[in-house]
Formats: C-alpha cells, sequence, structure tokens
C-alpha cells in the first residue's frame, strides 16, 4: 500500500508545472513514476519496458505517443537491435558493465538517423508529442530521442485556392516537414535558413521562420523573431493566429501580410528578400513585408509570357476598381448625377426601373447581400453540391426578384458583373477587403452621390497609405514612389530586365542579374 | 524623424498652388486683361521667379522653419505677433479654399444637399489625414498628383477640341498697361502659396535640389494655368469668361465623347475634390506646424480636432453665397496674399541680409529638431 501511494504521488508537494521542469533522474523507476503521473488519463501514451544486455540485467523502457510514431521504424530500428543485436556484441572484449552504455546504444545500436540525447522532463515530454521516441535507461539521467514521427496526412495537392494554369501545381500541406522540403527543394543553396520555434504553452506548435540569408535585410529578420519571440499563447492552431500578432496595425480591414498555400510563390517572395512564416498544422504560409499592390499579383505572372501577363494584370487592376465601385457609381448617377447617362441609355433603365418599389440604393443593398450570402453558402455548403446550389440559387432567386418587380434587370446585371469582377483579383484577403469597403462607398454614393465617393476613396487612400508591413508602406512602390519598381506593379516586367530585386531598407543584395560584388561575400 | 522627397514637396506644392488657381486664376485673368490674360500668365513667370528667389534664400540663410525664423529676425515679440497673424490668415484661406470649392459643388452637383454637410465631410478627411502626419499627407499627395495631373490636362486638351475660336486670344493691344499689370499681378500673386517651401524645405531629404523642385513646380503650374486660360478664352471669349463663375468647370461640361459621353462636369468636379483636399491638408499642415512652433508646442497633430472645428466655423461664415466669394477672390484674397506671402518674406530676406549665415552643423541640429 505504501508502494503504491509513492509510486502514484512520488512527490506530494510538487505540481505538475514543476515536476517537468525536473531534470531526468539517473533511476528509472522515478522516471516512470514522474511520467504517469504527468500523463495518466493518456490513453494513446505507450510505455514499452525491457530488459536487455547480458542476463538480461539492464532495464530499458521506450516511451511514445500511439499514432504519431512509425512503430515498424520503432520496432526494427530501435527495440530489435536492443533486445536481439545487442547480444551479438563480444561482451568480453565490451567489458559490459564498465562500459557508457548510453553512448554505445546512441552511437552503435539505433539505427535511426535521428538520434539525440536529452536530459529534463520537459524535452522528453516535448519529444513524444512531437512524434518522436524516447528510450530512458536505468542508470543514466539522460534520454535518447529517436527521430520516429510519421503519422496520416494529406499528402502533397494542388490548392485549391491558389489554381493557376501555367506553372508549379504543388500545395503545401498541414506537416511542417513536408512543407520546408517543398522550399528546400526549390531553394538548393545553405544560405537558405529554416529557424525554428515553439509556440504555445499548451499546444507546443513548431513554427519556422524562412528566409534566405544576404538577401532578406537582418533587421527584417531580426524584427520577426523578436515578434514571434514576443507572442505568449496557450496554443497556435493555424499561421491566422500569428498574423495577428505580427500585423503592425490591428485596426484595420488590410491586412499586411500576404498568406499563400504555394511553395513556388513563398520561394520568389524569398528571392525578393521576404521572409516567410510556417506553422505545423496549417497549409498557409504568410509572406512578410508585403504591400497592397502585391495582392493584385498572381505567381503564374511570372511564368507566362510577360506581354500576356501584363495584359492580365491592367485587367485585373481595372476588376478591382469594377468590384469595388461599380455599383456604388451606377447607384451615384441613378440617384444623383442622371446627366452623366447618355438619354437613351437612361431611358432604357428608367423602364426597366418602373415598378421597382425600393431607391436604387437598397435595390443594390438588397442584391449585394444576396450575392454575398450565396458566396458564402457556396463555400460552406458540401462540395458535390455546394456550386450546384450557389448557381441554381442566383438563377432562380435573381429571376424571381426581377420577374416580382422587387428588383430591376440592369441592377442585377450590375451586381453580377460586380461579382464576376471580384472574383478576378488573386488574392482571397484582397478580396475580402474589396467586399466589405464596397458597402462603404455604396452607403457614400447613397447619401452624397459621386462627392461621397470620393470623400471615401480619400479616406481608404489616406488610411492605406498610413499602414505599414513590418516597417516598408504599404502601398510601396506607387506612394513613396518608385518609378522602377512601378514597372512590376502595374505590368509584369520582363525577366530580361529584372536585374534588381525590389527595394526593401537593409538589404545587402539587391542584383539579381550580373556581376554583384555583396552576393560574392 | 520625419523626412520626404523633393518629389513629394513637388506634389504638396502644385496641389497647394494649382488646385484653387486652376479654378479662379482664368476668371480673374481675363476679368483684368481681357483677351491678353494668357500673355499675364507668361509674364507672372519673372515675378514668380522672383519670389522664389527670395523664398530660396531665405531657407538659406535660415536655420529654423518660416514661423520660427520670423522670431529670429524680427526679434521675439514682432515674430511671434507675425507668427499668430499667419495662423489666423492660413485659417482664413483653408476655408476659404473650402467654401470656394464647396460653392462649386452646390451649383452643379448635388444643389440640394446643405453645404455644411460638405464642409463636414471635407473637414473629417482632413482631420483624419493630417493625425495621421505630414510623411502620410506626402504620401497621398503623391498619389493625387501623378494620377490628378494627367487627367486635368487630358480634361483641357479635350476640351481643346470643342469650339475654339483663336480670336478670343486677340487683339492684344486692346489691353491696358493698367488692366495688364492687374493681370499679371492677379496671376502672380497664386505663386504665394509656395511659401509652404519655407517649412517644407527643413523636412526635405535632400534640401540641395529644392530649388530645382520649387522651378518644377513654377513651369508646371505655369503650362497647366496658361492652358486653362487660353482654352477658356477661346472656348468662351473674354467677355463671357468673366461672368462665368467657374470657367474649367465649363470647359468641362462642354467635352462631348462619340456623341456618347456627354455633361461630364459633375466627374469632373468629384475629381477635383482630391485637388481641393490636396491644397486644404498642405495649408492645414502649415497653420498647424505654426501654432507649434509659435506657441512651443511639443506636437502639432492633437491639433487636428480643435482647428477642424474653427475651420469649419470659418468657413459657413465666411460666404453666404457665390458673391461674397467672388469679391473676396478679386479683392482681398490678392491683398492678403500681397501682404503675407510676398512683402513680409521680402522683408524677412532684407533682414536676413545683413545676418551671418548658420554654421553648418547648428543648421542641421535644428533641422533636425524641427523635423
Amino acid at each position: 500500500m505504501r508502494y503504491r501511494h509513492s509510486r502514484n504521488k512520488p512527490e506530494n508537494s510538487l505540481s505538475p508545472r514543476e515536476i517537468v521542469a525536473q531534470p531526468l533522474s539517473d533511476k528509472l523507476q522515478q522516471n516512470l513514476d514522474k511520467l504517469h503521473l504527468l500523463l495518466e488519463r493518456c490513453s494513446d501514451i505507450v510505455f514499452k519496458e525491457f530488459s536487455f544486455g547480458p542476463n538480461r540485467g539492464r532495464r530499458g523502457v521506450v516511451i511514445f505517443f500511439d499514432g504519431l510514431v512509425d512503430r515498424k521504424e520503432v520496432e526494427v530500428h530501435l527495440l530489435k537491435p536492443l533486445l536481439l543485436e545487442v547480444n551479438m556484441f563480444n561482451h568480453d572484449e565490451i567489458s559490459w558493465n564498465k562500459t557508457d552504455i548510453f553512448t554505445l546504444i546512441q552511437d552503435s545500436i539505433v539505427s535511426l538517423a535521428e538520434v539525440k540525447a536529452i536530459d529534463t522532463l520537459q524535452d522528453l515530454l516535448h519529444s513524444i508529442s512531437s512524434g518522436d521516441t524516447v528510450l530512458l535507461i536505468d542508470g543514466y539521467s539522460q534520454g535518447l530521442v529517436a527521430g520516429t514521427r510519421s503519422w496520416q496526412g494529406r499528402s502533397v495537392q494542388t490548392p485549391e485556392n491558389e489554381v493557376v494554369v501555367r506553372g508549379p501545381k504543388e500545395g503545401f500541406t498541414e506537416t511542417l516537414r513536408f512543407n520546408t522540403a517543398l522550399l528546400r527543394r526549390r531553394l538548393k543553396s545553405s544560405n537558405f535558413k529554416i529557424e525554428s520555434f515553439v509556440m504555445g504553452r499548451v499546444t507546443k506548435t513548431d513554427v519556422v521562420l524562412c528566409y534566405i540569408e544576404g538577401i532578406a535585410p537582418p533587421g527584417l529578420v531580426a524584427e520577426v523573431k523578436n515578434r514571434l519571440n514576443k507572442i505568449d499563447i496557450d496554443g497556435i492552431l493555424d499561421s491566422g493566429y500569428l498574423e495577428e500578432f505580427l500585423e503592425d496595425n490591428h485596426y484595420t480591414i488590410f491586412s499586411q501580410m500576404e498568406y499563400t498555400e504555394k511553395p513556388d510563390r513563398v520561394c520568389g517572395h524569398l528571392l525578393e528578400g521576404q521572409v516567410s512564416i510556417i506553422v505545423d498544422g496549417s497549409p498557409i504560409a504568410l509572406i512578410t513585408p508585403t504591400t497592397f499592390p502585391r495582392f493584385l499579383i498572381a505567381s503564374e505572372d511570372y511564368y507566362e509570357r510577360y506581354i500576356f501577363s501584363s495584359l492580365l494584370r491592367l485587367m485585373r487592376t481595372s476588376a478591382f476598381l469594377i468590384a469595388l465601385l461599380l455599383p456604388s457609381l451606377f447607384v451615384a448617377a441613378i440617384t444623383y448625377h442622371q446627366e452623366l447617362i447618355p438619354p437613351s441609355l437612361y431611358m432604357t433603365i428608367a423602364a426597366a426601373r418602373e415598378g421597382v418599389p425600393f431607391p436604387a440604393f437598397v435595390e443594390a443593398l438588397i442584391l449585394e447581400i444576396t450575392f454575398e450570402m450565396l458566396r458564402e453558402a457556396g463555400i460552406r455548403l458540401p462540395r458535390a453540391i455546394g456550386p450546384a446550389i450557389s448557381i441554381v440559387g442566383a438563377l432562380i432567386i435573381g429571376d424571381a426578384a426581377v420577374k416580382a418587380g422587387l428588383v430591376s434587370t440592369p441592377m442585377v446585371v450590375v451586381v453580377a458583373f460586380t461579382g464576376i469582377a471580384s472574383f478576378i483579383t488573386p488574392s482571397y484577403n484582397a478580396g475580402i477587403v474589396i467586399r466589405i469597403a464596397r458597402f462603404g462607398f455604396l452607403f457614400a454614393a447613397a447619401f452624397l452621390g459621386l462627392f461621397g465617393i470620393m470623400i471615401s476613396l480619400l479616406i481608404m487612400l489616406i488610411h492605406i497609405t498610413s499602414l505599414k508591413s513590418f516597417g516598408m508602406p504599404y502601398l510601396s512602390p506607387v506612394a513613396p514612389f518608385n518609378l522602377g519598381q512601378m514597372s512590376d506593379i502595374m505590368v509584369r516586367r520582363p525577366w530580361f530586365l529584372t536585374k534588381m530585386r525590389p527595394t526593401m531598407k537593409g538589404m545587402e543584395n539587391a542584383v539579381r542579374q550580373g556581376e554583384n560584388d555583396s552576393a560574392r561575400k | 524623424m520625419t523626412r520626404i522627397t523633393n518629389l513629394q514637396i513637388y506634389c504638396l506644392l502644385m496641389l497647394t498652388t494649382a488646385s484653387l488657381a486652376y479654378l479662379a486664376a482664368p476668371m480673374v485673368t481675363i476679368h483684368s486683361a481681357g483677351n491678353s490674360a494668357w500673355l499675364t500668365v507668361i509674364a507672372s513667370v519673372v515675378p514668380g521667379a522672383l519670389l522664389i528667389y527670395i523664398y530660396l534664400y531665405i531657407i538659406k540663410k535660415s536655420s529654423r522653419p518660416f514661423p520660427a525664423c520670423l522670431e529670429d529676425c524680427l526679434g521675439k515679440v514682432i515674430g511671434k505677433f507675425l507668427g499668430i497673424l499667419y495662423i489666423i490668415v492660413l485659417f482664413w484661406g483653408i476655408a476659404f479654399t473650402l467654401q470656394y470649392f464647396v460653392a462649386l459643388i452646390g451649383s452643379s452637383i448635388v444643389p440640394d444637399t446643405p453645404l455644411s454637410v460638405y464642409i463636414g465631410a471635407m473637414l473629417l478627411t482632413g482631420y483624419y489625414s493630417l493625425k495621421t502626419g505630414l510623411e502620410n499627407i506626402a504620401r497621398v499627395s503623391q498619389i493625387l498628383v501623378i494620377y490628378g495631373v494627367p487627367i486635368v490636362f487630358l480634361v483641357v486638351f479635350i476640351s481643346l477640341g470643342e469650339n475654339l475660336n483663336i480670336k478670343g486670344l486677340m487683339p492684344l493691344v486692346d489691353t491696358s498697361v493698367k488692366g495688364f499689370s492687374h493681370g499679371v499681378f492677379t496671376s502672380f500673386i497664386f505663386f504665394g502659396d509656395l511659401i509652404a517651401i519655407l517649412v517644407l524645405a527643413f523636412f526635405s531629404t535632400n534640401r540641395e535640389k529644392v530649388p530645382r523642385t520649387l522651378f518644377n513646380v513654377l513651369y508646371s503650374y505655369t503650362a497647366l494655368i496658361l492652358l486653362t486660360t487660353m482654352t477658356s478664352a477661346m472656348e468662351f471669349g473674354s467677355e463671357y469668361t468673366d461672368l462665368i463663375a467657374f470657367p474649367a468647370l465649363k470647359l468641362a461640361r462642354y467635352i462631348t465623347i462619340s456623341d456618347f459621353i456627354k455633361n461630364i462636369d459633375a466627374v469632373f468636379v468629384a475629381l477635383w475634390i482630391i485637388g481641393i483636399f490636396g491644397s486644404i491638408m498642405v495649408k492645414w499642415f502649415l497653420a498647424c506646424y505654426t501654432i507649434q512652433q509659435v506657441f512651443n508646442l511639443k506636437d502639432y497633430r492633437f491639433l487636428a480636432a480643435p482647428t477642424s472645428v474653427t475651420i469649419g466655423i470659418i468657413s459657413l461664415v465666411m460666404g453666404k453665397n457665390i458673391i461674397i466669394l467672388q469679391i473676396i477672390i478679386h479683392d482681398i484674397l490678392p491683398a492678403v496674399y500681397a501682404i503675407f506671402y510676398v512683402l513680409i518674406p521680402l522683408i524677412v530676406s532684407g533682414v536676413l541680409l545683413f545676418k551671418p549665415a548658420p554654421a553648418a552643423n547648428t543648421a542641421d541640429k535644428l533641422n533636425n529638431s524641427a523635423a
């Protein structure tokens, strides 16, 4: 009875947090007692106790979480050598009892590539939570961590939100190491650095900061690390958590970090001196610093011929303006500035609006809200029926509303055209900004016509220019104006003319093509 | 530390000088010089250049921005007194610009809305802009000028194709010397808004190139006003232009593209909001910065809220109708500009003639503190 009491509560006075902070003991039983206490009610934990060596005189235990490890690796490369192959050593020569068995096992017996020693319970818990297997041996106050991580995860697939016609079609997955491997495969340079952080007091999430040394400004890298280190939260479940912590201005609808599921896009940004943050469990990589004009650029632009890409960019910019302003301009023209509309066109619109009980603003608002609902429903509905429901819904509701005389046909055309234009924006977060801002412009147009739209535009402009992303002006190179970089914003600059990287404060190596002294250092 | 580039200074100065002048200068010069108005615009380049040299001399010789350098030159009491007068004049100028533009909006695009709504909306936007600081105002102005000026030139060029009559520019001999001189004076007086350089130069990243920036403003401004004046005179004739409150707006109204796009004056006025906003913002910043300098305050941005109320009140009581505004623009504005933006800087430069130039490192230190 006394024994059981001792086994369950080895150190009554210590809390689990204090126990975790303790170093490993050289007595295996003490370590096991502590671990049993810490991991009680964890049904997925596996303790495999065994004896090995001459006469089975040495006790050991292998600890791992079921489902996070490759059991075959544990059995073949860890347990089998210890239980069987260790007996093949010539014990007379080795003089087993006098040998440092821990080092012997680490160097000669375990046949896994990733093996390291740890000496605290905290490290042990972190290792097994990460999918590694820990071996504890009686008589040693160290544990041996064997890299046996393996779990069921999504394989590399084409990202659904960033579809390209030309260019790589691989996308990130939820497994961090797959993602870093996708980057490493493209950036075969020792200057490509992947620095690790563990974040979240409970989740202990692995987070990596990727950058290319010599290209990314050191000040930027230091600032990102500084901000990452300041985050103190219980859990990080997705990169979205970090985005809110890292951005310069929290009170804005504009995202100050770019995100992508495409490794080639991340590599492109790293080559321009930016840094990327990838979180284990999230297929979305964050890229910073970023600027607003970049949200209108698709990674595909750099794979297509520059003339075609430039035309697409111009179209995208026009679509951005249409998605933002068309409904409000239409409402302003219908409500206040009828003289702007050619008479014949105005007659057509007026005839179509005859009998509609609502003012143009209310009509536009109803249709915009309906459209947003259909769009959201299309995303949330099961994939097989989502698109069908949203198309049928749009057709049926639109047709019925027009026939019922609730809305006019020109307004349906305007809202539908706006909707199509908003889908052209390659970045999802820029698309959200457009969707929100469009309502603001609609209200301004309803109350003050073109004057209201211009004032709203000015306020938006002042707000955007006041934003910064890790110290970089959010609207650069438009403001502050930089003619050199503008040539790769409005249109796509040909590769043969892209001699330099985009200017960034503190960048040491700005030259992309040709001779460069700083690149040699 | 706030720093702005010379391109940004160019944009700020273009906004502050050209926005109001584009609307008013053709009318006032044609009123004075008739068909020779376009010549007065060209002739005003000479006094304009001289004024620029005066400003440049003050920048070169003074170690502090303009409101503070008044104290250095004219003594603390007179300097502070003049500083306060400048604050009043700047607020008056902002309120007038606002009221004049609001009258333009009210007369053309949305006549039924109370003017106070427009004034309130403009001041709210200005307040937000001023709170974000000079650096941001400079960035916004950069966008407004780089995209706005080509549009303005486009409007003028398109209207060149409509019913032009070259007789509007002739005969030159009909104009009296007095009328011509008055035309040159009224055209030149708008250069007074360049006084902003006496403050902005101290924030420049490259002060050596400020003279070039100023002359670029002079050339661009002259080209814009000359083209607008000539087009107005050719389109409407000098007699009719004299009667039009806003010739530039009338020009836009006459534009027809493919007999389909017509009556785009509302679009023009809407676009001009950004120009007037820029002009107001530069003067508003100057006014707040002057208050900061005169009363030795730590910052100017907190003044955005109280000053916006002040400007709103002055603007509302200033002009109840366009007639009062026309009187102000023809008679009062030139006098105020002549005294405060030409005469006093001339006196200050005269005083500075007899003062030793500040030591380079002292000047830099003071610049930094000013910035």
